[in-house]
């Protein structure tokens, strides 16, 4: 089976600060990947890497879909969207003046081509292109659970809800590739669970899924597998069990005293 | 058309609908002079260029200082294709416009890269150049003599074998102003609602946010910096044709920076808010013209007064007079954290103790 995303030797330097040093490893479709590794590894270098706000130093970033297989390091943002890979943030980005269901009909905007002019004549493709829009971000809406609240301004909404609209905006961009950065960082153990329930259904919607994350229990519950790196380096991937036990591993989280204590 | 049933308005609508009637029957009442609606007048123009301008802080978040060299280039463009072409009126709209888009692509292209003040700064020589160009280039502009009898519009049915109207007077340019007004308002609300409107309010929000929903972000500032400068171009086209005069000094910067307060006077990104700017900045304007000699100050003193209402609006309505809702909502409770802030608490531990 073709990786959905395959990473070759990825590299990025800021200045002298090697961030991510020959980093490689590949997404298969349908999984659902964690990638770790204590403060400070590159994760979240590696997603902006992958989402084309940083340009890779060296190595390739290959997104493959449908038959069809695209590099898409270095290529801009805002055409990766467009590719099918779809990214959260680690501190939540949303649109906080515009209403719940505006955040996610800008989301739907890739899918669609209308502009000034079918704006001011309000054309019948125009129309159709409008409540088609209206339409599935109500849906993505209520896959996520927020149905009913699309009038609310998204700033006003509780933080967890936040996290979720950021979800549904992200999907409604119809990615192949999730990304999420942190997606339960400060939400307390009932609404992680609530995550890993969504994490899931996501899934099963055919999405692949790429996940940051520091809460071991998310991790654990619902990645099949695991990459970690430290300092920028690959270390070691496996299943979250092995990976979890793994000498390396918890010598890169607490020291080497701890790996032998352990 | 269920939607002119009477039952069916909200009162937003009710109030805008009789403001209109008020508005086309005003010049028949008797108090009303030709001055009164010169300044009338005056307001309508105001209003095409702060809604044409809001696009870009209001809709972008982007700062736009240089917005009156768009309006010195359609008011150019309409004088010298009158001047020397003899164009009619109606021709030199859509070019108007044409031209105000061309210079917004030709200048935001390459500078709409820049962020925050850096742009605003381009803008601001933008404008400053089309003044300099207007003054120095003399074969075409005429220089600092200006650009006199410009013909005014004129209605010409001759062709059909109708009659000709020339515009004489103030009353058929009031009506001309308000065809406009409704038009530039209307082209502002269809783009509101529209997939183009929510891409802006998204770049507005947060650009990084913007990118990853896929909005390529320097195509629609180019985009709305265009629309921006093509309105403010119509509305310096029918300056041209009504005062049928025009010299370089009447594009100065001031002209810029009394759109833009007319624009956060009124609430940035609220079409209503932004008219209703335009009505006060006009209006106080004249009222300090006529006022001001009275107390024995001279006139210029007036920008201090817009300079100290400026100051007063920060302090107490930062969002503008008629806001976004959600920007409304965001002040408020910005204000209400700062007053359940340090200092209370501080009193509440103080009276604990």
């Amino acid at each position: 089976m073709t990786p959905i995303l395959d990473i070759k030797n990825l590299s990025k330097n800021f200045g002298g600060l090697k961030a991510l040093q020959d980093i490689s490893f590949r997404i298969d479709p349908g999984e659902i990947i964690g990638l770790i590794g204590p403060n400070g590894a590159g994760k979240t270098t590696l997603f902006n890497c992958v989402a084309g706000v940083e340009k890779p130093t060296q190595g390739q970033i290959i997104f493959s879909h449908k038959n069809s297989s695209i590099s898409v390091g270095g290529k801009k943002p805002e055409k990766i969207t467009s590719f099918g890979i779809a990214r959260t943030f680690q501190n939540i980005r949303l649109f906080d003046n515009l209403t719940v269901l505006d955040n996610v009909k800008i989301g739907r905007h890739c899918r669609f081509k209308s502009t000034f002019f079918g704006a001011v004549a309000r054309t019948r493709g125009q129309q159709v292109e409008e409540k088609a829009i209206t339409e599935s971000s109500q849906q993505y809406l209520e896959f996520v659970g927020l149905k009913g609240r699309g009038e609310e301004i998204a700033s006003s909404m509780p933080y967890g809800d936040q996290r979720r609209l950021e979800i549904a905006r992200a999907l409604a961009t119809e990615p192949q590739l999730l990304m999420l950065d942190e997606p339960a960082a400060g939400m307390n153990p009932m609404e992680s669970r609530d995550l890993m329930v969504l994490i899931q259904r996501i899934r099963e919607k055919g999405v692949t899924i790429l996940l940051i994350e520091h809460d071991m229990k998310v991790v654990m519950g619902v990645c099949d597998r695991v990459v970690v790196i430290n300092h920028g380096e690959w270390l070691t991937e496996g299943k979250p069990k092995d990976v979890q036990n793994d000498p390396k591993v918890i010598e890169a989280y607490l020291g080497s005293g701890a790996a032998n204590a352990a | 058309m269920g939607k002119l049933n009477p039952q069916n308005l909200s009162r937003g609508d009710k109030i805008r609908i009789g403001l209109l009637i008020l508005v086309l029957i005003l010049p028949f009442f008797p108090f009303i002079s030709d001055y009164m609606l010169h300044i009338i007048i005056l307001i309508f123009l105001y209003m095409i260029l702060a809604l044409g301008l809001n696009i870009v802080p209001g809709f972008n978040g982007l700062l736009d200082l240089g917005y009156v060299g768009f309006y010195g280039i359609g008011a150019y463009t309409s004088g010298l294709l009158t001047f020397h072409f003899g164009l009619s009126y109606w021709v030199i709209i859509p070019l108007a416009f044409m031209n105000g888009a061309i210079w917004g692509i030709l200048l935001g292209a390459p500078t709409l890269r820049l962020t925050g003040d850096y742009f605003a700064i381009v803008t601001f020589g933008f404008s400053e150049l089309v003044v300099l160009f207007l003054t120095n280039e003399i074969w075409l502009t005429r220089g600092p003599l200006g650009l006199p009898g410009i013909a005014p519009p004129s209605i010409d049915l001759s062709l059909f074998g109708g009659p000709k109207w020339e515009f004489v007077g103030e009353l058929p340019y009031y009506y001309l102003a308000i065809v406009m007004v409704l038009i530039t308002v209307f082209v502002m609300h269809r783009i509101q609602d529209s997939r183009l409107g929510r891409a802006w309010f998204a770049i507005r929000d947060d650009e990084t946010a913007a990118v990853s929903c896929g909005i390529n972000l320097l195509n629609y500032k180019v985009i709305a910096f265009a629309i921006s400068a093509a309105f403010g171009a119509v509305g310096g086209s029918f300056f041209a044709r009504w005062v049928t005069f025009l010299s370089p000094d009447m594009f100065k910067f001031w002209e810029s920076f009394l759109v833009l307060c007319m624009i956060v006077l009124g609430g940035m990104g609220n079409i209503w808010g932004v008219m209703i700017g335009a009505v006060v900045l006009v209006s106080l304007s004249e009222v300090l013209r006529e006022l001001l000699p009275l107390l024995g100050l001279p006139v210029n003193v007036r920008f201090l007064a817009f300079g100290l209402i400026m100051v007063l609006m920060m302090r107490f309505r930062p969002a503008g007079l008629m806001p976004i809702p959600a920007v409304a909502a965001k002040m408020k409770a910005g204000q209400v954290k700062r007053k359940r802030g340090p200092a209370t608490a501080e009193l509440k531990t103080g009276l604990k103790k």
